[in-house]
């Protein structure tokens, strides 16, 4: 493994002066699960990390029924997977979490982290999307909220400026009649990494989809929203046709790339098969 | 031993059952030493640089700057190691093998292959200062697929060998005439098969530590199955002799096969040692062990069978083509058992078999658990499944009708010990009610349309040791101390099948003391007997008997010196549980302790004795049956339920065996439906060489496996009628599952691995 010099920050703004100043080649510290691979993988050139482990305020979970759920930067998979509030209000994000890596993975890793990442592949990121989550960015100047859905400029890409710095997300309540659901499709069960994700959430209001968000992982340069396919939903009863013809659109909505996970058109094919079932779910569950 | 001689029955005290493995305490409590874990004072570490292209000639390499980086100590290029060509496998006694290749050579042949090697202050410097060697490389035209490296004209990769990129000469086999058998032929069954390239991922990457001491003695600690061919290799190629050399090697995290090959880092390792005067130590990164070690060979086969309409098969002609990758390694062996082995697991009176194997420009294929037969018993018992359907006929039932029996000539030329195969798929065929699962309702759960279920049977049966490729010979020492316990010097690598305390147990049980008596010492080439290495399936079966015939011997001398002190004669006396007594009069006994220590001016008993077998070969059989599901909208296939049936003759530890059945099916599993090393044919690049995309399946991708293990068919070769299990899982699984898939979806895969995509695309292709 290459060499790097660790720096532990203790307050935000120290965090945010030490990426700032250090150069290129300096990178945030969190769990680190997917930082310390890059580096021994020799994926990522890295001369400084720059740890906010230490920093406090940064670990809590908060609930409320108008705001939604927020939690800080270094809440960890595990924790948030294992929260009743998580299982029972927002289940495609819990199957999302549940999905991500190994226990042992999850216990170390962030839900930021996997976040700022910005892999197209990453797990929380669709129903994050889907549920309309804002993100909360620090800079010694100010601080501003960013929907996630504009967070992402391409792979490995977000809009923060050097030395900005996440501090949290916050997603909204669920409503009423409303529906999730996340499904992955990997070539095996645990350790791995999307070939396809795809979350939805609806909502329901009598019987007809009042709202709908699809949000498809793994098959463009950043997780993609599917709105034509979502157009074809919305006002609609959600039957057997609708709902096909609508995950045929969002086949035509995604943009994937062929590597040795899988290829091109077998990632659209499944972003067809896995969007009719998260579709239906999610519809299930609304009920 | 002949199949005539008789197998001893007694009533077994500690052999057949699971006692507590000797390591389990110190691997489950993390003190078990493994060979990274040795250090030592001084200890430098070693890095090897790897060409960025798959062949090529060295026009210059300049290593000034990298000498210059603070911390570097040594480092090593083709100009300046010693130029002796030799072999890839450890296994000079097989006469197929052709020495190809150098230390370092002036020519690259494939992509990541080492071209210099550093020896630096931490294992960070030794990897920056790879950077700053700078090689100009003259870029040859290369060879990826074994079809291309066969054409005339093709790019030779080797100037040794038989020419035309083969490794060695094709083998060839013919028994009857093939012909004839399809002259009298109802129907011809012909197909192309293919295998992929799945790599053992053991859990413990290839390391050794190399320390010269001041009487220029090496010592080498290195994770290896065959320490004795290691030792042998460095003294020749480092022109030393065996008093020179010591090899060490305690606990293994697994080999599968691919830890027996002569490994360019072990030499670079030892030579960076003595150039520095200081230990180097050498690990593989795990990207470095998909480049750098040893994958299962690609292969493809074409089959021609006849069978007449009762299911008689009568004529057999096969081909396979193996792809060696860029050196010779395991190739020869590996062909030679995989193409012999299409001679039997069916029978058929007319056989025409070809074996070739292929140089191409890729990394080194070797030995891996199943060795050369995965792949030729893919392609029989998947065409087996076929005939069957053509005929109308139950799978099993054909299969049943065909499989060898007691007396068949096997692929080793002896005659096969007992109905083991036979019995192996009736017993499956009668718990499984295999009638009633054919027979079965097939209408798709409306809940889960999409849900298809199916079953599949697959058949092998292999070797334990590789005779006659190979003369193989077990050794073992066994010593009784004064105080009554047993020690047992084995040359047999511990990979972590728990295999020393089978040998133990074998040792207990023939002495007639306890098992918690006998230590074994093993994994030190200055103490314990030559060993061959660990491999082929046959540590109990060979080292075993060797054991047990040693332990026979101080046996006989315990008694002896018991019957000096209780004043009877030696064969009035019985030995059992530590206890020597009268046989006659139970209540006269003395303790071995008794029996071996001083007394009464008498000195302590100093007991020894060698055993050494030289077997010819046992078969084991297996017959696997398995469900799978798989989801025809995104071709995803699951394993839910295999019940795997062995006849391994007599078990030793049960546990254990249990184990490697479990284990062998979860690595079938991989090669067949997901794990894959995908070679880029354009460039020979690597594109997954490492864990996060060559995916092995996990224990929450295993299915409920329901082993049953048979002793049907003890071979009188092995202690007390054991034979080996260890590549046994591997060979029956992946025709099990190919074979259910086509039961569930009716489609047939000639292929390895069956991927998601292959499914969707097969099932749209039979939709059109």
């Amino acid at each position: 493994m290459r060499r790097f010099d660790y720096h532990g920050a203790e307050t935000l703004e120290q965090a945010s002066r030490l990426l700032t100043d250090l150069g290129d080649d300096t990178f945030l510290f969190n769990g680190g699960t997917d930082l310390l691979v890059e580096i021994r993988e020799r994926l990522r050139r890295v001369r400084n990390v720059v740890d906010i482990k230490g920093i406090p305020g940064l670990s809590d979970i908060t609930y409320d029924e108008t705001r939604g759920l927020t939690f800080g930067a270094l809440v960890t998979v595990g924790r948030l997977e294992r929260l009743a509030l998580v299982r029972e209000r927002y289940p495609n994000l819990r199957d999302a979490l549940a999905s991500l890596g190994s226990i042992q993975v999850r216990n170390r890793a962030t839900v930021v982290g996997n976040v700022c990442r910005a892999s197209p592949s990453a797990d929380t990121i669709p129903p994050l999307i889907a549920d309309g989550a804002f993100i909360h960015i620090y800079s010694r100047t100010n601080m501003r909220v960013v929907p996630l859905a504009e967070f992402f400029t391409g792979p490995g890409k977000t809009v923060l400026a050097k030395g900005e710095i996440v501090t949290g997300i916050t997603v909204p309540p669920a409503g009423d009649n409303s529906g999730k659901a996340y499904i992955k499709h990997g070539r095996r069960k645990a350790m791995e990494l999307s070939t396809v994700g795809v979350a939805v959430s609806l909502s329901m209001d009598d019987g007809v989809c009042s709202d709908i968000r699809i949000a498809l992982g793994a098959v463009g340069a950043t997780v993609l929203r599917a709105p034509a396919a979502e157009a074809i939903l919305r006002g609609t009863r959600l039957d057997a046709a609708t709902v096909k013809s609508a995950a045929d659109k969002a086949m035509e909505e995604c943009t994937p790339i062929s590597n040795v996970r899988a290829s091109a058109d077998y990632r659209r094919d499944m972003v067809g098969v896995l969007t009719g079932r998260a579709i239906t779910q999610a519809l299930e569950a609304s009920a | 031993m002949n199949i005539n001689t008789p197998i001893e029955e007694r009533e077994f005290k500690i052999v057949g059952k699971s006692v507590k493995r000797d390591d389990v305490l110190e691997k489950v409590t993390g003190e078990a030493e493994y060979t990274g874990d040795v250090k030592l004072a001084g200890m430098l570490h070693g890095k090897i640089k790897r060409a960025a292209i798959a062949h090529a000639r060295i026009k210059s390499i300049d290593v000034s700057k990298a000498l210059a980086y603070p911390g570097v100590k040594a480092v090593l290029t083709h100009e300046n190691v010693p130029r002796v060509l030799h072999y890839g496998s450890p296994h000079p006694r097989s006469a197929s093998c052709t020495k190809d290749q150098y230390i370092l050579d002036d020519k690259v042949r494939f992509w990541g292959e080492g071209v210099a090697a550093v020896a630096a202050i931490s294992e960070e410097i030794a990897d920056e200062a790879l950077d700053l060697i700078e090689v100009e490389y003259e870029a040859l035209p290369a060879v990826f697929e074994p079809e291309d490296a066969a054409l005339p004209g093709a790019p030779l990769i080797h100037d040794v060998g038989p020419g035309g990129n083969l490794v060695l000469d094709p083998v060839r086999v013919n028994r009857g005439d093939v012909e004839a058998g399809f002259a009298q032929a109802d129907f011809i069954l012909e197909g192309t098969f293919s295998g992929g390239r799945p790599h053992p991922a053991y859990m413990e990457p290839n390391v050794c530590i190399a320390d010269w001491d001041g009487s220029n003695k090496l010592t080498f600690w290195t994770s290896t199955q065959t320490s004795f061919m290691v030792r042998g290799i460095l003294a020749e190629v480092l022109g030393l002799p065996l008093t020179k050399v010591r090899v060490l090697v305690d606990h293994m995290g697994g080999g599968f096969g691919a830890k027996q090959d002569c490994f360019q880092h072990e030499f670079l390792c030892a030579l960076l040692a003595k150039e520095t005067r200081r230990p180097v130590k050498m690990e593989f990164t795990r990207h470095e062990t998909f480049v750098a070690g040893r994958a299962r060979h690609p292969c493809k086969v074409w089959l021609k069978q006849g069978f007449k309409n009762d299911g008689t098969l009568v004529a057999r002609d096969m081909k396979l083509v193996y792809d060696s990758g860029a050196y010779g390694s395991h190739g020869p062996g590996v062909t030679i058992v995989g193409t012999t082995a299409a001679t039997s697991l069916y029978r058929c009176e007319n056989v025409r078999l070809e074996g070739r194997c292929v140089y191409t420009n890729t990394p080194i294929n070797g030995a891996f658990r199943g060795y050369g037969v995965v792949q030729s018993y893919y392609a029989l018992d998947i065409q087996m499944d076929e005939a069957a359907e053509r005929l109308g006929m139950d799978p099993a039932d054909l299969k049943l009708k065909n499989v060898v029996r007691a007396g068949d000539i096997a692929p080793s030329g002896h005659p096969i010990v007992g109905h083991g195969l036979e019995i192996c798929l009736q017993h499956g065929i009668d718990v499984l009610d295999w009638k009633s699962l054919r027979n079965r309702d097939r209408t798709p759960d409306p809940k889960r349309p999409h849900i298809r279920k199916g079953w599949g049977i697959g058949c092998e049966m292999h070797g334990s040791s590789a005779y006659p490729g190979i003369k193989e010979q077990g050794n073992a020492t066994v010593k009784v101390n004064e105080d009554g316990t047993v020690t047992l010097l084995t040359g047999a690598a511990g990979l972590g099948t728990g295999a020393h305390t089978a040998l133990a147990q074998i040792v207990a049980e023939e002495l007639g003391v306890r098992f918690e008596d006998v230590g074994v010492i093993h994994g030190d080439t200055d103490v314990v007997p030559w060993d061959i290495g660990a491999f082929a399936s046959h540590t109990t079966y060979l080292v075993g008997t060797a054991a047990k015939m040693a332990a026979t011997k101080v046996r006989a001398s315990v008694l002896e010196r018991a019957a000096m002190k209780l004043q009877v004669k030696a064969d009035e006396l019985d030995l059992s549980e530590g206890k020597i007594f009268v046989t006659a009069e139970p209540g006269r006994f003395m303790s071995v302790a008794e029996a071996m220590g001083p007394s009464r001016g008498i000195p302590a008993a100093n007991i020894v004795a060698n055993g050494t077998y030289e077997p010819t070969k046992s078969y084991s059989f297996a017959a696997h049956f398995t469900e799978v599901h798989v989801d025809t909208e995104t071709g995803i296939v699951e394993v839910k339920r295999v019940v795997p049936v062995h006849d391994i003759g007599r078990v030793i530890h049960p546990i254990a065996a249990q184990g490697q059945i479990e284990g062998g099916i979860q690595q079938g599993i991989g090669h067949t439906l997901t794990e894959d090393y995908v070679i880029d044919k354009k460039t020979g690049r690597s594109l997954n060489a490492g864990l996060v995309d060559y995916k092995m399946p996990l224990s929450m991708d295993m299915p409920d496996i329901e082993t049953i293990i048979l002793e049907a068919a003890p071979d009188p070769g092995g202690p007390w009628g054991a034979k080996g299990v260890g590549e046994d899982p591997i060979i029956a699984i992946g025709p099990s599952i190919a074979n259910a898939i086509y039961d569930a979806i009716g489609v047939r895969f000639h292929h390895y691995p069956i991927t998601p995509e292959d499914i969707l695309k097969a099932l749209r292709e039979k939709g059109a």
